[in-house]
């Protein structure tokens, strides 16, 4: 890794694969006005269980945002990261040949890889045994293949990395790529992450108590639980210096971030591992907790999670405690391309001046004691400078990634 | 020669050859066909008629102890004990140490035998989510990563890659980033891939091993720090690489891709092609891919090139856990290799592009 000057890194793209709709563009103005993406699970045979929506991508059409690969030869997760990052491309102006010419990869995140397929390959075993098993969709099932998909659609010759750090992975993977921007060993990454709807996750929630009865409801007195949801998110990173130089439009400047690990729990959040990482990611970043306009919540609606990530931030930010939302309200809870969505919507918020809001709250959680500004109902005009996005998973992974305004 | 990314402190290994480096160099050094006395014959406990190279059970339960083993999967089982290892010979983790201490897992799917067991309970249950809670956590591809972390109490960086058989470089090139840029001190890094019917059949079914390659399993881990605190490091990485060639390009294009990033890793240790003394491809699993990589060593280290060395002969085909068993094949050769020095290359590529290498630098005095 070279020892040369950091240089400041920028978001000059942004895509997005959402039940909100494609493009960074709709899923702010979705945001932004409060709408829900949750509807009727239609991606698996939802029969049997007892809650039955989920945030799906309806109609999506894969061949009309792929240009290079074949979407029959790639799961669904890969199929979004790389029509997201096909679409950060085009919006940051970057094409094919400048990328194939540059020192560019990829890094997205994910939860359960191409869970589509492997169920699929559960599904073909049971029904006529393993001998059964179709050998191109065991082709297809490695998570790997979703970074791996995003270079083939852009022409990347960089590295492909796919991080599985579950639900918080989009923050791991946009924090790599920042480090390799901002060292110098890339001059693009495309970072994001993507999942895709399945049975055996909403199962698994399911199972353990922790899915809404309706829609989620973060930071509500009545609040109970996620609704699980899919999508692929992209944030296309460069240095500022050369996105300033070529006259790119710039969202954001990414300004640090930070992990930690809980090794405490495999499944229950912990605030003092969660604060610590709220302080790494601010070190990272060069800024004080007063500096923080706003937080995007990793903000499941579960009451376990909201309380704890409410604890944490008091630990760090005091009697003051900037306004902090919860795009899961409408989103739904995109697994591990959740803060990748948090990292978009953070960036729309800086470039056009709004605080996303926590749409579904009725009766703010008293239990989350004083001062608490969710942003109730829709969004609000502002004009944030500094933003955080939270990101938490199972197995105690806990990263933050910040976000600050570049003057026009 | 310039400045390592990462020195190798301590090495924790698991395949079929046993636990550690010393019987791993000793099947290495043997004949091809060795054959521990397996757990489990070929077409046995619903496998396909395919040579199987399972770790032997008792060897994770030395190192973990029966207790609490039933929970975790194979995949966390298999890497907390190679964890163990690499623990051991630091002497434990400082508690004022372990905020600066993480853990970073390479792997393919995650658990493929939880994986699919779960989702199998979903289709067969009275209710689809009448699945074992407990389970879940171990369904999720970080959970080997989250369980070490919890066992050790390591709440420093914690991450899991995936790539196949690219993984464990992209582990080690994850862990070499956060060490670079300050975010931990001591990285456990490495793979992990466990051997289950389910993954047998996906091999036996694609038909993609070559003849004579049996299915394996296994984990390494290595202690990496940017500099050793006084300790005799076990090797030094001098690069890591990491690349995209397009397979639907051509397997010629993916030769010249990993090619490439042979080169750029010699080029930034300031090595010629002449100084690497010995080579562990890792795509001699599946066949086809071998002879890409084979194109991509002779077209970046001339010919006759250095020994090769090859590790699935004894330890089978390991995916997800392959780079870093090739490392720690590396590490166990250099153990008994008599000539002093050397420089040795990992190579590494998936059939869904990515290609990559590491290029180590044996330790002065082991």
């Amino acid at each position: 890794m070279p020892e040369s000057p950091p240089r400041r890194v920028a978001v000059t793209g942004l895509g997005a694969v959402s039940s909100l709709g494609l493009g960074a563009g709709a899923v702010a103005e979705s945001v932004r006005l409060g709408r829900s993406g949750i509807g009727p699970i239609e991606q698996f045979d939802a029969e049997g269980f007892e809650h039955t929506l989920a945030g799906e991508v309806r109609g999506f059409q894969p061949e009309d945002h792929l240009w290079r690969i074949d979407p029959a030869r790639w799961g669904r997760s890969a199929q979004f990261a790389a029509a997201a990052a096909r679409m950060a491309a085009a919006d940051a102006g970057v094409s094919d040949a400048t990328l194939a010419g540059s020192r560019a990869g990829s890094s997205f995140g994910t939860t359960n890889g191409e869970s589509q397929v492997l169920e699929r390959l559960a599904f073909a075993s049971l029904s006529g045994g393993p001998q059964e098993l179709p050998p191109a969709l065991v082709g297809q099932a490695d998570a790997g293949r979703i970074s791996a998909a995003v270079n083939a659609e852009l022409g990347l010759t960089g590295e492909a990395q796919t991080v599985a750090t579950a639900c918080a992975a989009s923050n791991y993977a946009i924090g790599y790529g920042y480090d390799l921007v901002r060292s110098g060993a890339a001059d693009f990454m495309v970072c994001g992450g993507a999942d895709a709807s399945n049975r055996a996750t909403h199962a698994g929630f399911h199972r353990l108590g922790a899915i809404a009865r309706d829609v989620p409801r973060p930071f509500d007195a009545e609040r109970d639980g996620i609704v699980t949801a899919e999508g692929g998110v992209a944030l296309l990173l460069e240095p500022l210096d050369a996105a300033l130089a070529r006259g790119a439009r710039v969202y954001a400047e990414v300004l640090g971030y930070g992990m930690t690990c809980d090794a405490k729990h495999m499944t229950n959040p912990d605030a003092a591992s969660i604060a610590a990482c709220i302080r790494a990611a601010h070190r990272g970043a060069g800024i004080k907790p007063e500096d923080v306009d706003y937080v995007c919540a990793h903000g499941t609606g579960t009451p376990a999670n909201d309380r704890t990530e409410v604890a944490a931030m008091r630990e760090v930010f005091g009697e003051r405690l900037p306004p902090v939302s919860s795009i899961k309200s409408m989103l739904g809870h995109t697994m591990g391309a959740a803060a990748g969505f948090g990292a978009l919507v953070c960036c729309m918020a800086l470039r056009t001046g709004f605080l996303p809001p926590s749409a579904t709250v009725r009766e703010v959680d008293p239990e989350l004691g004083e001062g608490l500004d969710c942003v109730p109902g829709t969004g609000r005009a502002a004009r944030p400078r500094v933003v955080q996005n939270h990101g938490f998973a199972f197995g105690g992974n806990n990263a933050i990634t910040v976000f600050g305004e570049v003057a026009a | 020669m310039s400045a390592a990314i990462a020195d190798i402190v301590a090495c924790g290994v698991l395949s079929a050859a046993g636990s550690g480096l010393p019987p791993l160099a000793a099947a290495l050094a043997g004949p091809p066909d060795r054959e521990e006395a397996p757990d489990r014959e070929a077409g046995d406990g619903g496998y396909p008629p395919l040579r199987v190279r399972p770790v032997a059970d008792a060897r994770i339960a030395e190192r973990l102890g029966r207790k609490g083993l039933a929970r975790l999967t194979r995949t966390d089982q298999l890497g907390m004990a190679a964890t163990a290892q690499a623990i051991e010979q630091l002497g434990g983790v400082p508690a004022d140490a372990a905020d600066r201490t993480g853990v970073v897992l390479g792997t393919s799917v995650g658990s493929t035998g939880r994986i699919a067991e779960f989702t199998r309970d979903t289709f067969v249950r009275e209710r689809p989510y009448m699945v074992n809670p407990s389970h879940f956590p171990g369904t999720l591809m970080n959970s080997c990563a989250g369980q070490t972390a919890i066992r050790y109490g390591l709440t420093g960086v914690n991450s899991t890659l995936s790539g196949g058989a690219t993984a464990g470089l992209a582990a080690v090139r994850f862990a070499c980033n956060a060490l670079a840029n300050g975010h931990a001190d001591l990285l456990l890094t490495g793979g992990v891939e466990e051997l289950s019917a389910e993954s047998a059949w996906a091999w036996h079914r694609t038909g993609l091993l070559g003849r004579d390659v049996a299915v394996g399993e296994g984990g390494a881990v290595f202690a990496l720090a940017r500099g050793t605190g006084g300790r005799a490091p076990l090797a030094r990485l001098l690069a890591c690489e990491l690349g995209f060639a397009d397979p639907a390009q051509g397997p010629a294009a993916v030769a010249r891709g990993l090619a490439g990033q042979v080169e750029r890793a010699l080029a930034r240790a300031g090595l010629t092609p002449a100084e690497v003394t010995v080579a562990v491809p890792g795509a001699g699993g599946p066949a086809g891919w071998g002879a890409v990589e084979e194109r991509a060593l002779r077209s970046a280290l001339g010919l006759p090139g250095p020994r090769r060395l090859r590790p699935h002969r004894v330890i089978g085909e390991t995916h997800g856990a392959s780079a870093a068993l090739g490392l720690a094949a590396l590490l166990a050769h250099w153990s008994t290799a008599e000539e002093p020095g050397g420089t040795g290359l990992v190579t590494a590529l998936s059939p869904d592009g990515q290609v990559g290498c590491l290029l180590v630098g044996r330790a002065e005095q082991q």
